[in-house]
């Protein structure tokens, strides 16, 4: 018989295979797509809410600390286990379990894959709308923990718009389900609460989400311009004139060539923005409004405009969006992505200024972003191995998000806060507002065992009399 | 409450004694039967938080109060020292119309709200009943929503920021006035739909849409509920994407039309709105007529905007007179079971319960109000209201009292069975209002 340990009780609960806690294994789940890491004490690989109700309890028993842990596509820290214990891997929890049309709504585990989700539904003709670039390898209990947005969310929300009911363990190991398929539960909405938690309130192991049909038809333009603001201006003439498109995404040259020489999808190297708009729906009006939608490009003096003639060009042009984190990494080893939201109509501003901060720290910066909802990404390049520049790095991402904070915008607008942004929470919250969050988690998890060291920055010290 | 009196004073010290009023004035703002001591109506929410600090230093129960038009909500009040008129924060507080979002303070009444966001051809896609009177307020702490809800959801999906004055007095920003927003938790969602039990909402910013390029409603009659349940049915799976699929059984639409001077054979009505560019909407007033015809609707009609507004008026105040004299409740099932819920409160007025029936077709929510006549006894409805929530609750669902008389609520709990979450709403309430002195009694399981 095995002296008594964590590890010991953790493979009670998911038998002797689904435990890693020696070695290599436990450095492969201490980072994610942030820039820091910490080993965990163990992995363990969860196939059931009981499972994780399980592994929490002996993680309680044990005082160790959990954190659970999707794709690991996290920007912020969110899975970094800063203070040790235990990590959850709820990848092997990905199961569809019931695509209900006649309700509109699905039942899916937290370790599916936001794409395989939606390529599941298309077949039947529906879809799930929140769609992070990441959403290859994003799960969907990723996307409930960090209230995810995507390319659609101008239209359609974001994440917490399309999550009606979970099933959650919560830090002290009960398991609990909160809403459901029928709307407006009664109480406390404590689903909309935990969707964008970080996985600091409880583990969901169940997500009841909306589903739409597919729309019956969509076009998407690309909008080339040889400067940035004519691009933004056209953003605002659109909006002005009453459309909603469903995208409106743009990048910067930097990211274009970057983009080109990983994915030949046709952007012209030499212009300064591409502007991709989407419009879905009735197809009754598509066309005129794809003409409209031409009109106030050239009028605010795009170069050029490409209509996608078939699913082919149109899954090109997205390539080229979707991968553009990706192929950046092409230019240096490393980047931080900034992730502020500022009311749209700044955007162009905040773009100078980020190309102001870039040459103030001798940086390059090149951007990403969802024009339509004023989130941008600006991408601070640089060497890992060179730490004088990772620390001006650190500096100009900080600065970055002073300045959407100074214009109505905030520090982040869809990759959370986790350990990235800590420190930033000062800037968009007073203490007393902040001190209400914690008493939000203090009402989750008194005993700060639930991914602890995420989103609450240091307690600042107040002098007692 | 310790020191009524010493509490009157220093209420007046903060608005002005012309602004407290006390006891028999008083009464006009009373709960549930339950008269509050004091009635205070603060003119900034700074006077919001300075008022919230005085009531919780002396341990008074404090119940906000906008319109008034949700005071029907929930339980009846535990205790009720201090009611807080909120009609004076009616401050239109920034409107960027070019950045689509509003922010207003929450005694703002929403008919006046949307005539300012009208006139630069915007609108907040909310409509519940009783516009002219429901505030910012109202809106947020009750969720509410109205037919539109099929399009565009309830208050929890147009809601950015809030500004929430707590029990301690202090007030926070909750949220921000962008679209995507996760800087740390999602605050809004504690105070949507909670009734006022974790503090008082002053402030709200919602995201608004551009006003559709035009409308249309189109009506159908039907004999038996399964007909237009088919239309339902289709539609739902088809690309076509109402506003509204509102469904009335032949009281609810025959008093409709009444206010309308209209008249149609007596049946079951389907209003459906369409909204969006001239052709999508031409599109579908054709789909769905071809749709009401193959499913043997025995009338129907199309109404131009001018119209569809009065008439959309009329549809979601059919329940209006049962708040004073009878019932109203609000029924939330999966969309796939709205109608058969629909059917059943529909059954309770071949039983003898006369009232008005009505449906957000596509969207799970099902609202019946119900006529007591005077003197006559409570029980039966109790009983029947009470099957009608097991049938719900059966389907996942729940049955809420949205306005009924004090004596049936307290013998028909407001909201039924406690759920899964209670525990950790109670640990919220305990961490946010550890007085218990916001609304006390009344939201789900008496927090």
């Amino acid at each position: 018989m095995r002296t008594p340990s964590l590890a010991h009780d953790l493979r009670q609960v998911v038998g002797e295979a689904n435990v890693l806690d020696t070695g290599v294994n436990l450095r492969l789940y201490g980072y994610d797509a942030y820039l820091e890491e910490r080993r965990p004490d163990a992995v363990v690989f969860v196939r059931t809410t009981d499972e994780v109700a399980g592994v929490v309890k002996a993680c309680n028993k044990w005082g160790a600390p959990f954190v659970a842990r999707g794709g690991g596509t996290n920007l912020s820290g969110g899975t970094v286990p800063v203070k040790g214990g235990v990590v959850i891997e709820m990848i092997r929890m990905n199961k569809l379990l019931e695509v209900d049309t006649k309700n509109l709504r699905a039942r899916v585990q937290p370790g599916m894959f936001n794409l395989e989700f939606g390529n599941a539904l298309a077949p039947l003709g529906y879809q799930y709308l929140p769609d992070p670039a990441s959403q290859k390898a994003a799960t969907l209990g990723g996307n409930v923990a960090e209230n995810s947005g995507g390319p659609h969310c101008f239209k359609y929300g974001v994440t917490t718009n399309h999550v009606l009911g979970l099933t959650v363990v919560l830090p002290d190991g009960t398991i609990a389900r909160f809403g459901g398929k029928a709307p407006d539960e009664p109480g406390i909405d404590l689903t909309g609460i935990l969707v964008g938690s970080e996985g600091t309130l409880g583990i969901c192991t169940e997500i009841v989400t909306k589903i739409q049909r597919l729309p019956e038809g969509v076009k998407t333009l690309l909008a080339i311009y040889d400067s940035i603001e004519a691009g933004s201006e056209t953003v605002s003439a659109i909006v002005s004139a009453g459309m909603v498109p469903a995208t409106l995404e743009m990048m910067d040259q930097l990211v274009i060539q970057a983009v080109e020489a990983s994915i030949k999808c046709g952007f012209p190297l030499d212009c300064a923005t591409v502007l991709i708009i989407e419009i879905d729906g009735l197809k009754d009006d598509l066309e005129q409004q794809a003409e409209a939608i031409a009109d106030l490009c050239r009028k605010n003096g795009a170069r050029e405009i490409r209509v996608a003639k078939n699913d082919a060009e149109r899954a090109a042009l997205w390539a080229g969006r979707r991968g553009a984190f990706g192929a950046v990494a092409r230019i240096t080893p490393s980047y931080l992505v900034c992730d502020g939201s500022v009311p749209r109509t700044e955007l162009p501003k905040i773009l100078k200024k980020v190309a102001e901060v870039g040459k103030k720290y001798d940086l390059k910066i090149p951007n990403v972003f969802h024009a339509g909802d004023g989130n941008l990404h600006p991408l601070i390049l640089f060497d890992w191995r060179d730490a004088a520049q990772k620390e001006r790095v650190m500096k100009a991402g900080m600065e970055i998000l002073e300045l959407c904070v100074a214009v109505g915008g905030t520090i982040s607008g869809e990759h959370g806060v986790g350990i990235e942004k800590m420190d930033a929470m000062h800037l968009v919250f007073s203490e007393k507002e902040i001190d209400a969050q914690r008493k939000v988690k203090h009402a989750f998890d008194p005993e700060d065992v639930a991914n602890p060291g995420k989103i609450f920055p240091a307690a600042r010290e107040v002098a007692h009399a | 409450m310790r020191d009524g009196d010493g509490l009157a004073r220093k209420l007046s010290s903060i608005v002005g004694e012309d602004q407290v009023l006390s006891d028999g004035a008083a009464t006009a703002f009373a709960v549930d039967g339950v008269s509050p001591r004091l009635a205070v109506r603060p003119g900034t929410q700074q006077d919001v938080e300075a008022v919230v600090a005085a009531c919780t230093a002396a341990g008074a129960a404090m119940a906000p109060w906008g319109g008034g038009t949700a005071m029907g909500l929930g339980n009846p009040p535990s205790r009720l020292d201090v009611v807080v008129l909120l009609d004076r924060l009616s401050r239109i507080v920034e409107f960027d119309h070019a950045n689509l979002n509003v922010s207003a303070e929450a005694g703002v009444r929403l008919a006046r709200l949307q005539e300012v966001l009208g006139e630069k051809g915007e609108f907040l896609p909310l409509d519940p009943a009783e516009a002219d009177a429901v505030t910012v307020g109202g809106l947020v702490e009750s969720n509410a929503s109205g037919p539109g809800r099929l399009l565009y959801g309830s208050a929890r999906d147009w809601v950015l920021g809030l500004r929430v004055v707590l029990p301690s007095g202090e007030r926070i920003r909750c949220g921000g006035k962008v679209i995507k927003n996760v800087s740390g938790y999602d605050m809004n969602k504690l105070f949507i739909g909670s009734l006022g039990s974790m503090g008082i909402v002053t402030e709200a910013t919602f995201k608004l849409l551009p006003l559709p390029a035009a409308r249309a409603t189109v009506v159908g009659v039907f004999r038996q509920v399964p007909q237009m349940a088919s239309v339902v049915a289709r539609a739902l799976e088809s690309f076509l994407v109402p506003e509204a699929l509102e469904a009335l059984d032949p009281a609810a639409l025959s008093s409709a039309e009444t206010g309308l001077g209209r008249v149609s054979p007596a049946g079951y009505g389907l209003a459906v709105s369409l909204a969006g560019s001239r052709e999508a909407v031409e599109r579908q007033v054709r789909d769905f007529t071809k749709l009401f015809k193959e499913n043997d609707a025995i009338a129907t009609d199309t109404l131009g905007d001018a119209d569809a507004g009065p008439a959309w008026r009329a549809i979601r105040n059919v329940h209006a007179p049962f708040k004073a004299s009878g019932v109203v409740v609000k029924v939330a099932v999966p969309i796939g079971k709205t109608l058969d819920l629909f059917a059943s409160a529909g059954d309770l007025g071949r039983r003898g319960f006369t009232g008005a029936v009505s449906a957000h077709a596509g969207s799970g929510i099902v609202r019946a109000g119900y006529r007591i006549a005077a003197g006559a006894p409570l029980e039966p409805l109790r009983d029947a209201l009470a099957a009608l929530r097991g049938e719900a609750e059966a389907a996942e669902g729940s049955l809420v009292l949205e306005s009924a008389p004090a004596a049936l609520k307290r013998t028909l709990d407001a909201w039924g069975r406690v759920r899964d979450g209670f525990a950790v709403a109670r640990r919220l309430k305990a961490e946010l209002d550890p007085g218990g002195l916001m609304n006390p009694g009344r939201f789900v399981g008496g927090i």
